[in-house]
């Protein structure tokens, strides 16, 4: 692979027949894989790295400008022209304390990959619980929706009943009233009113007596049975 | 025969007894080259010179694109929704169809005896790659699956379930392996980059959401376990309906099954090296804290 990419130096502009078999044969055409790669070998642009007349600042004198005495200039310096460029190789790498800055750096910017796995790992499971838990409760409302659809369509009829019975009691009362009176009156009137209010006390009364003929017939009718017992 | 012919023949005559081709001989096929309109000459492109007549039209004074006379334009009537939001933050990957390498391999631009990898696409034109412009990459894209005939060991980016499935059936090896932005700069630019002097970086693995994407054998993540991706072969060949070709009974096995350490950028090259292209040499660095955090 490496070989491959620095094969950009090659000047020579051909084209290589290379034989997908790593064994020699002297025919081409028959070689047992009957297959015959060319591969281009492009000419590459030339790099331009100016052996023969190279820039080294100097780097003692004062007229040299700062940024040419870094030590990012130094490596460029060392990648273009080599050791011919009079810099220690050694610059080339970070020292121990630049070292300790990038490995704090990446201890705390690059997880391990195990502890991405455990934080992937935790992110699914809460998703998944959470998803289950919304489903979970979904499920238990719908159960519930027939019992309610069914109250719900109770309580309209019966409000429907209601309102039915309010609107045939008023009419009683008007027809009523017209009875007694003689003419069509308005319900709101304070006449209206009263003879409602007498209507209501009479039907109180009868409620009252009914519940007391009631109890006197239950009250009457053990002993009666109980003598008529004794007496057969 | 005592008359021995002449291989060629009358041809040959004439082509020794032609003129020299010059531009003076030489004319284009006809039908390739169409008359260019020319504006403001003669009785067709002269008067109004295809302008229309008055008003805005022939004077160049039409309002903006999108103006629609002052009623609200539909490019500001829509309301917005999020489709854009933070696209410039996205990771983009540049598509490969099997067309596109199947035509670089067939060229010769790309090697197919060799493994291939992002800086072989590149060097052959192949595809065009900008670090700095959000893409992390290449993804390989099923489209021409059906003609793709060629064994390659291939490594991208991304790659879909059709793509692998087609280089696995014609014998080959897909891995898909994650390049942070700097490791994919020097990646596709090699040679700068060692100019540059600089020792080689090594790889960061991918953050956290591409963590599940590299680990999934099904994806053949370069994180992922080698068994689990044996099976996966497997179980694709009998979901796209192919017999898997036993690539370790093939001569190029060795080549095949090179991949590379999660950390490491180049095929036979560490990080901590450094390449030097005035010398042709490699510097490889000697202390211990240097060689424990570029080997970690």
């Amino acid at each position: 692979m490496a070989t491959s990419m620095l094969c950009r130096r090659t000047a020579i502009f051909s084209w290589a027949i290379r034989r997908v078999s790593p064994l020699k044969s002297y025919n081409p055409a028959s070689s047992h894989c009957g297959l015959l790669h060319q591969i281009a070998n492009y000419n590459p642009k030339p790099l331009k790295l100016n052996l023969k007349d190279p820039y080294i600042p100097d780097r003692e004198s004062e007229k040299t400008p700062e940024w040419q005495k870094t030590a990012k200039y130094d490596r460029k310096l060392f990648g273009r022209y080599g050791s011919s460029s009079g810099i220690d190789p050694a610059k080339l790498w970070p020292s121990h304390a630049q070292l300790e800055e990038m490995i704090a750096e990446e201890r705390e910017w690059n997880p391990p990959l195990q502890v991405m796995l455990k934080n992937v790992e935790a992110k699914t499971k809460e998703a998944n619980a959470k998803r289950l838990a919304r489903e979970k409760l979904v499920a238990a409302n719908m159960a519930k929706m027939p019992k309610m659809v069914a109250d719900w369509r109770k309580e309209k009829r019966e409000a429907k009943q209601k309102l039915k019975d309010e609107k045939a009691r008023r009419e009683r009362l008007l027809a009523e009233a017209r009875e007694r009176f003689g003419y069509a009156m308005d319900p709101r009137s304070p006449k209206f009113l009263e003879m409602v209010s007498e209507i209501e006390k009479e039907e109180k009364k009868k409620r009252k007596l009914m519940k007391r003929r009631l109890k006197e017939e239950q009250s009457h009718v053990p002993p009666a049975s109980s003598s008529a017992d004794s007496s057969s | 025969m005592s008359f021995t012919r002449k291989p060629g023949g009358k041809a040959l005559d004439i082509l020794q007894n032609l003129p020299r081709i010059s531009l003076a001989n030489l004319r284009p096929e006809p039908g390739t080259k169409k008359a260019e309109k020319k504006r403001g000459r003669g009785q067709h492109g002269g008067n109004r010179s295809g302008r229309g007549h008055k008003g805005e039209r022939q004077r160049g004074n039409r309002p903006r694109l999108g103006f629609e006379g002052g009623q609200t334009p539909f490019y500001l009537a829509i309301p917005k929704y999020g489709y854009n939001e933070g696209h410039s933050r996205r990771a983009q990957y540049q598509p490969l169809t099997l067309n596109r390498l199947q035509y670089l391999i067939d060229l010769g631009r790309v090697d197919p005896t060799q493994p291939i990898d992002l800086t072989q696409l590149v060097n052959g034109r192949g595809v065009t790659i900008q670090p700095q412009k959000r893409d992390y990459g290449v993804q390989l894209v099923g489209e021409g699956a059906g003609i793709f005939a060629a064994k390659v060991n291939i490594e991208v980016q991304m790659a879909s379930e059709e793509a692998i499935a087609a280089i696995e059936r014609n014998g080959g090896m897909v891995t898909t392996g994650f390049y942070d932005p700097r490791s994919l700069a020097v990646l596709c630019k090699p040679v700068p980059f060692f100019i540059s002097g600089q020792p080689i970086p090594k790889r960061m693995l991918p953050g956290e959401d591409m963590v599940p994407y590299y680990t999934d054998a099904a994806n053949r993540g370069y994180l992922a376990d080698p068994e689990k991706i044996q099976k996966a072969r497997i179980a694709l060949a009998q979901k796209y309906g192919y017999i898997l070709p036993d690539i370790s009974k093939d001569e190029l096995f060795h080549m095949l099954s090179m991949i590379k350490d999660p950390r490491q950028i180049f095929f036979g090259l560490s990080p901590g090296w450094v390449v030097n292209m005035a010398e042709k040499k490699i510097l490889k660095p000697t202390d211990d804290k240097l060689l424990q955090y570029y080997s970690s």
